[in-house]
């Protein structure tokens, strides 16, 4: 517990100071949302909606920084000491990959958090953004979404050799996830054809789960997208620890 | 007598080429050994064997008669270690990397003291990577003596040290080894090996070709300094080289 306490404490503090993060995960979630409510102000979704464009991308806004920090930061950072053989000091300590990829899971969920608190507070203070569904069900999903996105990342990070083909298989990951998901492009826009392999993607799962549990929607056929974001949590997170590389 | 260090028959080649064949050795405790050899003479493989960050194609290795890749946790509770290059993520103070890995132990030495001891009073504030060569040197070493081990491997002990640093090294761990504390070490330096080590092993292409104190070394080779000895040793003689000149 200590030495979780003190890599993590350590950990908050080189990831302020490098910059990337404090970007892509907290300011960059906050400026798509004021510019959706700049420019879509409180207009409905499509005629005659009965919620806002705003609520309605609220559930795949929160994701962008689940995103940024479990699918791009995460992998990079641990890569990025396998490379500088930092893994290679820590093997020859009484440490884990447990604790040191836990160490990075909290990190990043702590920059989510954070980004989820400012995007509401944004939406609600600026924009009149109002939250219809059911706070619980809401913070289950996203939790669960987290978990999800984060063991992709873990997975990445706990197996590729360098930084580099990290960073080649996050943005492979990335950003057909973030372009296809519904996180940028409208899902309710792609043709047929694309919706079906957006669908695949458990970030769409997971954009869809959100979605409803803001707008408070009936959830429909809950188990697909349920059992897609556990089963790549689970499978993901174990296959990192167990196939983790120290060098 | 009590072996710390135990290795059997160690061999590891890479893509074919040996570059540790048969090495066997004991450390016993409260002794300070010394892996001499030129540069890819396999110093380094060994250490990495005997700490299991490289696993050897044969033989084994056993510190305190655990095994460092299965017993990995148990048995780093009582090693510190040094590597011949410094690892540390970038934009890391002195202070907090102490801190992070004094935090990996059950127990840790206080860091101010350590950090005095070696030239290093006052600089937890300083980024690690604005310290010249040898405060780095010396900062690994204090990594290495946090965990207050029982057996510590140095590699390459004090490369880009200056002359008072590298005698207050050796002040340092003369006086740990009095109070029980096995040290591993490489060096080319030999005014530092006849001053620290009480046995040393030379390797000349992966194989040990010398095991004694460094009197008999001195008697076997009939030389007068340990410099002489070790390049008889090693096979890189004063002839030799003149020759190659």
């Amino acid at each position: 517990m200590k030495a979780f306490k003190t890599l993590l404490k350590t950990e908050i503090k080189l990831s302020l100071r490098d910059m990337n993060m404090p970007i892509f995960a907290i300011i960059m979630p906050f400026v798509v949302t004021v510019l959706i409510g700049l420019i879509y102000g409180d207009k409905a979704a499509y005629p005659g909606a009965p919620y806002t464009f705003l609520q309605q991308s609220f559930g795949a806004l929160v994701t962008i920084a689940i995103c940024a920090g479990g699918v791009m930061g995460l992998p990079l950072v641990v890569a990025g000491y396998r490379q500088k053989k930092i893994l290679k000091r820590f093997r020859t300590t009484p440490t884990g990959p447990v604790l040191l990829l836990g160490v990075q899971l909290v990190l990043y969920a702590l920059y989510a958090i954070a980004s989820l608190v400012l995007t509401f507070l944004a939406a609600w203070l600026l924009f009149g953004f109002h939250f219809w569904g059911s706070p619980l069900l809401f913070t289950g999903t996203y939790l669960l979404v987290m978990l999800s996105m984060f063991s992709i990342g873990l997975l990445v990070g706990g197996v590729a050799r360098d930084e580099k083909i990290a960073s080649i298989l996050a943005s492979v990951l990335y950003f057909p996830m973030l372009v296809f998901s519904g996180a940028t492009l409208p899902y309710e826009v792609m043709p047929p054809v694309l919706q079906r392999f957006a669908d695949v993607l458990p970030l769409t799962q997971g954009i869809k789960l959100l979605k409803a549990t803001t707008l408070g929607l009936p959830l429909g056929s809950v188990w697909f997208p349920l059992v897609l974001l556990a089963g790549v949590a689970v499978v993901c997170t174990v296959l990192a620890v167990r196939f983790f590389r120290w060098e | 007598m009590e072996p710390v260090i135990q290795l059997e028959h160690l061999c590891k080649s890479y893509g074919g080429v040996p570059a540790l064949q048969d090495l066997s050795l004991t450390v016993q405790r409260g002794e300070i050994f010394g892996l001499l050899g030129p540069n890819g003479a396999g110093k380094s493989t060994t250490v990495e064997c005997a700490l299991g960050t490289r696993q050897p194609d044969k033989g084994q290795a056993h510190i305190l008669g655990l095994s460092p890749i299965t017993q990995r946790k148990v048995l780093f509770q009582q090693v510190g270690v040094q590597f011949q290059e410094a690892y540390y993520p970038e934009k890391i103070r002195v202070g907090e990397l102490c801190e992070m890995t004094s935090s990996l132990y059950k127990t840790a030495a206080p860091t101010a003291p350590l950090l005095a001891q070696f030239g290093l009073k006052g600089k937890e504030k300083q980024m690690v990577g604005d310290l010249s060569g040898g405060q780095k040197q010396a900062l690994f070493i204090v990594l290495a003596l946090l965990p207050m081990p029982s057996v510590v491997f140095l590699d390459e002990l004090t490369t880009g040290l200056d002359t008072r640093a590298r005698r207050a090294v050796w002040r340092h761990l003369a006086k740990l080894k009095e109070q029980g504390l096995t040290i591993f070490l490489t060096s080319h330096f030999m005014d530092e090996v006849e001053a620290l080590c009480d046995r040393i092993c030379v390797l000349q292409k992966g194989r040990p070709v010398f095991t004694g104190t460094v009197q008999q070394a001195l008697t076997q080779t009939h030389c007068a300094h340990m410099e002489d000895a070790y390049l008889c040793l090693a096979g890189e003689t004063q002839e030799g080289q003149d020759e190659s000149i």
